[in-house]
């Protein structure tokens, strides 16, 4: 199949909205999380010096099972350039 | 009678819609994902091993890049990855390296543990800054090395507990402050208090042989 033409591949809705989201201002900016989630530790963001992107490893985890989303249309390509297929490198000798 | 959800002007996180959101949450720092991909054995050079995979600096991309990446168990051997600091190249020769040092620890009972929970811990802990304090800047990045006997998990430190006298900082509190960032890593790690992560200078390592260099200090 290595003869099909290719179709460019547009952005997903999260790839696009990951682009044009802005940074949220934890210190300052007051956000009504959803029901059940944990917003960012205020402990660790109320020192002076800080800039409020202090985050515990709770918070972080709640993100894993929502954003999905590859970073760019082009990463399956540059997964293979850089990290390579596990089973190429890992099995150097299996010619399929 | 109830208003539109999507409202203008409404801070909208990927928590309330994953497809469309309006802010992401920042990071302190900018990260680079580095890979280093197991010798072919054709006399191939470390540079061209070494890759350089993207970056980031938001909370929500670096799950799409987790989401979307080779897991560590899943690694051929001599693989590592890297997570350093955008600027500064995961190499004991970069010039903000060559004075530094690095915490780690090595899992031998490989199938004992989950390289994976572990690996993604550390990344947590440096991304959301939870293993130095602001002005300590010390901390350069974290690594994982996947080899045939062993995992090994290290944090890359710009010195090796120096006196610093632009902030003046003798050799005592410079000690204690790589000394507070080894407990936290080892924390993240999950490490019960006998088992001992050790701290070596990278010059030491580098005139030593890589595996033989002499632990400065352990916590």
């Amino acid at each position: 199949d290595t003869h099909k033409p290719v179709e460019p591949a547009q952005p997903t809705a999260g790839m696009q909205s990951l682009k044009s989201a802005r940074f949220l201002q934890v210190r300052s900016e007051l956000v009504n999380y959803p029901e059940g989630v944990q917003s960012p530790n205020p402990a660790l963001n109320q020192s002076n010096k800080n800039k409020g992107r202090v985050y515990d490893k709770d918070f972080l985890l709640q993100f894993q099972l929502v954003f999905k989303e590859k970073p760019s249309v082009d990463w399956d390509m540059k997964l293979k350039e850089t990290v390579g297929d596990s089973t190429d490198s890992a099995r150097p000798q299996s010619a399929r | 009678s109830s208003t539109s959800a999507a409202a203008e002007g409404e801070v909208r996180t990927v928590f309330h819609d994953p497809e469309n959101f309006n802010v992401k949450h920042p990071l302190m720092n900018n990260w680079t994902l580095w890979f280093t991909k197991p010798p072919s054995g054709k006399g191939d050079n470390w540079n061209e091993l070494l890759k350089e995979v993207i970056s980031f600096d938001s909370v929500e991309e670096f799950w799409g890049i987790y989401n979307n990446i080779t897991p560590t168990s899943d690694l051929a051997l001599k693989s590592d990855y890297h997570l350093f600091k955008k600027g500064v190249r995961p190499e004991w020769e970069d010039t903000q390296n060559k004075h530094g040092g690095k915490w780690a620890f090595q899992f031998k009972e490989k199938k004992a543990i989950n390289i994976d929970a572990l690996w993604l811990h550390v990344m947590l802990a440096a991304i959301g800054e939870n293993l130095e304090d602001e002005e300590d800047n010390e901390v350069m990045g974290v690594v994982v090395n996947v080899r045939r006997g062993f995992y090994r998990i290290g944090l890359w430190t710009r010195t090796v507990g120096k006196a610093d006298q632009s902030k003046g900082r003798t050799v005592e509190q410079g000690r204690e402050v790589l000394n507070k960032i080894g407990k936290r890593f080892k924390q993240a790690l999950q490490l019960k208090d006998h088992e001992v992560v050790e701290f070596s200078g990278h010059t030491d390592s580098a005139h030593a042989g890589s595996t033989r260099a002499k632990a400065k200090f352990t916590v």
